[in-house]
This record gives C-alpha cells, structure tokens and sequence, in this order.
C-alpha cells in the first residue's frame, strides 16, 4: 500500500529496428530444444554416420580404392559429414514448427513483437546451430577413424553454414506447408533422404550415366557436398565459384519465401 | 407396455464360450490392431521403407565400379538385393510392433486390449504376427520392384520363406519389448539408433564376411540379424557366408527365448499395468 503509489507505472518497452531481446530468446529457445534430449539429436546422429562409414568403408574400400585422387574413405568422410549436417538441420526446423502447429503453441510465435524476419533468423539460426554442432561432432567421431586433413577452411565453414541454413529454411518451408506428421515424414523419406544420398556423397559424379550429369548440375546438394568436401581433400568435381554463389543466391530465395510464408500467416494463422 | 413385454420375452444373453483359444479376440486384435492400423499409414509405413531401400541398391551400384562384385558367383546387385530386402523386413516388424504398443500405451487404449478376455500368450501372438505381416507385405512389394530389375534365380523359395518368417519374427519380438520398456518416443529411438540400426548395418547386407577385417568375425557371427540376411540371401541366389543350420538355430532360439520373454512381460504388467 505504502510503496504502489511511489513506483513508476510500466511503460511499453522500446524497441529498435530489431527486437535483439526477443530474437535471442526465441534463438536460444530453438537450441535449448534440441540440447535438450542431445542423446537424440547429436550423439544419434554420430553413431548413424559412423555406423554408415563402417558400412561402405568395408564394403566398397577394399584394396586400395581411390576416387577423387585420394582414398575412398577420404572421399567418403566430407560427404558423410554434410550428410548429417543437412539431415538434422532440415529435422530441426520442420519439427520445431510442426509441433508447435499441432500442439497449439504457435501462437506464442506470432503473438509476441517479433517480425516475420526476426522468426525466421530466430528458428533457421536454430536449424543452422544443430546442423552445424552435428557436423563437429560427427567430425570429431570420424577423426578418430579417418585422417582427415584441412586443405581450405573458409570452404569448410562457407559450406557448412549455408547447407545448414537451406536445410533449416526448406524444413520451416516444410513445416509451414505440412498439416500433420505424415507429411512431413514424406518431404523427408521421398525429397530430402534421396538428394542427400544420390548428390555424390558417396560416389563420384564421373560415375553417372553421361546423360543423367545434368541431374548433378541444377543440384544445390550436389554443389554443397562438392564445395565441402574441397575444403579437405583439395579436388572438386565441380566448378566452386559455381557453387560458392549457388547456394547463396538459393538461401537467399528461400528465406524470402519462408519470410514471405510467415508474413502472410500461410497454414500458420486462421 | 409392449415393449416392457418384449423385453422379458428375450432370452437373457449368455456368457460367450471359447475352447482353449480365443480364436475370435486373437483375430481382431491381429487384423484392426496390428495391420489395418499398419496399412491406413499406408505411404508412410510402405512407401518410406521401399523408396530407402531401392535407393540405398542405387547408391550402391552406382558408388562400386559395375564389374566389381562381392563374390565370384554373383553381381553386387544380386548380392546386395536380398540383404536389403531382408534388413526392410525386419526393421518395419520391429517398428511397426513397437510403434504399436507405445501408441496405445500413450493414448491409454491399451487397457482395451488388457481387459479383454485375451490370455497374455494371444496378445503376445496376436501382436507378434500382425507386425511379422507388415514386414513380410513390406519385404514383399521391396522384393517385387527389385526382381523386376535385377535377375533373382530363387534357388530355394520355401527357404527364403522360413528365413522371412523368422526374421520378422525375431525383430517382432525385440520391438514388443522394446515397446513395453519405452515409456516415452526417445526411449524407442534411442534402441531403433544403438540396437536395431548396428544390428541391421553391421550385418553383411552390404559386404560379404571375408572383407571384414581379422579378428572381427565374431561380430557377424554373432549377429542373428546377418543370419537372417545370410540365410535369405543363400535361399535367393545360392551363396552362402556361414553354415545354415547355424543361423537357423540361432533365430530359432532367440525367437523363442525372446517370446517367453515378452509373454512374461505382458503376464506380469511390466510398465503396463501399474
């Protein structure tokens, strides 16, 4: 009774250009998320990948085997990196949004004064960590297996980065788009699951049917495994300049278009 | 009036008999419960496991230079086809049980099936077999779309399918168990990614026993999902890694170790009933 009369009322907070506060927290939110049960969402993911190089190390490896001018586990190794990469960064995103669609709780991400932008940097910058996280940690895995050596790391890093980010965009796309977990599980079995298996991790593009090449050429996944994987072993199969733009200007379509999603309230706002 | 009269003209219902098996309780669990709940998914369940598996085959022949193959008397495709095949089979059993028994250990509906007049052995049966089903249709339509492509000579189909059988039998089995131990989804995606998948890749579905290195062996050996596999494969195209008695006995064995096993969970309400 005594103090009310004295304190100043609440006033509305002031915000900037950015609402910072706010996008870190919904940032920091998307990665407690996967840290959460990392069990599942980083160790799974390692044990998969190795489990995977174990397979083909042994199953294709023998006898000295070089594809790409270095040994075929070399070869293997990247690929099986950005593999997981965009598997997880693509998992992350999509459920986050589906959850939250189906549970109801979306409104706890349209409601607060967040822009459709700061949405969409707060959740892919989520998709982006887990992608990226996963793929050090599958690294740090093969490492003890497979000498892996760094020939250019800005390579590395740029691809990383930015096949996290498509992934993470075309997950918040999908889980936009997707109304229940059937479809979501179909984006994953029937697009994600083929590009990532069928863009060269694990063979050659030379090895294509000459004229199936043209598959390889459109392919962003195909780019980013490429342009990753130049960053270790110092060969690509493809032009880097090509790639280095190509998934940027990609990005950059498709944060427009999940930016664009979000402002409209597509599949998101009654 | 008139009704009243009716009503006490009826005779009062009796209680239902059954013989030593309640053969209609059985049934209905198995086809509402277990496959046409496997089958209204139908794209998921199906569709997801065959589009994985044709493009692993894919991946594989196109990764291995064409005349490079895995054993003198057969191609790679020939070689990889039935352990894919099989691997299929009996990961979609083992989901398919599982993913069973912890949905209606969530949604609650499991005491539906507890309170009917069904023994612990027939839901045990009845629950087994419909996920040995929806990995037997599964491996069926895999192995339709792949003997369209690549030619499988079939050496022995009564083998191949008693090596089926068991198989999905056996994953079947470890997916019940699973599905009662797992009281939330991590609990199930923990043992599909450190049981089930090392089971399944580490298997020689993709590499025959003499690339594994010295000393390794045992691995394979012991493995009954290889068994399976081996056993399939040499009931497919006639090559077989390891004697066949041995994985017979082994799948045999575990199968039905493994179905005490479940039986005795369900009879005593481990994590079901509390």
């Amino acid at each position: 009774m005594q103090s009310s009369p004295t304190t100043k009322p609440l006033s509305p907070r002031k915000m900037g250009v950015i609402n910072g506060r706010g996008l870190w927290t919904l940032y920091v939110k998307e990665v407690r998320r996967f840290m959460n049960v990392f069990s599942q969402t980083l160790m799974a993911p390692m044990v998969t990948t190795l489990l995977f190089l174990a397979v083909f190390a042994l199953a294709l490896g023998g006898g000295g085997r070089q594809v790409g001018g270095v040994d075929y586990i070399l070869f293997l190794g990247p690929g099986l990196i950005m593999m997981s990469m965009v598997q997880n960064a693509f998992a992350n995103t999509s459920s986050s949004i589906l959850i939250a669609k189906v549970q109801g709780n979306i409104v706890d991400l349209l409601m607060p004064p967040l822009s459709p932008a700061e949405l969409v940097i707060g959740v892919a910058g989520g998709g982006v960590t887990r992608g990226v996280m996963v793929g050090f940690v599958v690294a740090l895995g093969m490492s003890v297996f497979v000498p892996l050596s760094v020939h250019n790391a800005g390579f590395i890093i740029w691809h990383a980065v930015n096949a996290s980010l498509m992934l993470a965009l075309l997950g918040m796309i999908g889980g936009i788009w997707a109304e229940k977990f059937d479809h979501i599980a179909a984006v994953t079995n029937f697009i994600i699951t083929p590009f990532s298996f069928l863009s060269g991790t694990f063979y050659s593009i030379e090895r294509l049917p000459e004229n199936w090449r043209f598959i390889a050429d459109f392919n962003p996944f195909f780019y980013m495994i490429d342009g990753f994987r130049y960053g270790f072993i110092g060969h690509a199969d493809s032009s880097l300049t090509v790639g280095f733009f190509l998934v940027l200007i990609v990005n950059v379509i498709l944060g427009f278009t999940a930016h664009r999603m979000i402002a409209t309230g597509y599949r998101l706002k009654a | 009036m008139s009704l009243g009269a009716a009503r006490e003209t009826r005779k009062p219902r009796a209680a239902r008999h059954y013989g030593a098996v309640n053969w209609r309780g059985l049934w209905v669990l198995y086809s509402r419960k277990a496959v046409l709940r496997f089958l209204r998914y139908g794209l998921e369940s199906i569709a997801g496991p065959v589009a994985s598996s044709c493009i692993f085959v894919l991946v594989f022949v196109l990764a291995l230079d064409g005349g490079r193959a895995m054993s003198p008397d057969l191609t790679l495709a020939q070689f990889v086809v039935p352990g894919i095949v099989m691997f299929t089979l009996a990961q979609v059993a083992f989901d398919s049980a599982a993913v069973m028994i912890i949905h209606d250990k969530q949604d609650g509906v499991i005491q539906d099936v507890l309170m009917a007049p069904l023994t612990p052995l027939e839901i045990v049966v009845a629950y087994g077999l419909g996920a040995a089903t929806n990995g037997l249709l599964t491996g069926g339509i895999l192995l339709l779309i792949f003997a369209i492509f690549i030619d499988l000579p079939f050496v022995n189909p009564l083998m191949a399918i008693a090596f089926a059988l068991g198989g999905t039998l056996l994953f079947a089995m470890v997916g019940m168990i699973v599905g009662i131990w797992s009281e939330r989804w991590d609990h199930f995606s923990a043992a599909e990614t450190f049981l089930v998948m090392p089971l399944g890749l580490l298997s020689g579905t993709f590499f025959s026993l003499e690339r594994v290195p010295g000393g390794f062996e045992w691995l394979l050996l012991g493995n009954p999902m290889f068994h399976a596999i081996n056993g399939f494969r040499a009931a497919v195209t006639g090559h077989s890694d390891a004697p066949l008695w041995l994985g017979a006995g082994m799948i045999v064995g575990l199968t039905l170790l493994l179905a005490v096993i479940t039986w005795r969970l369900f009879a005593v309400g481990y994590r079901i009933k509390s």
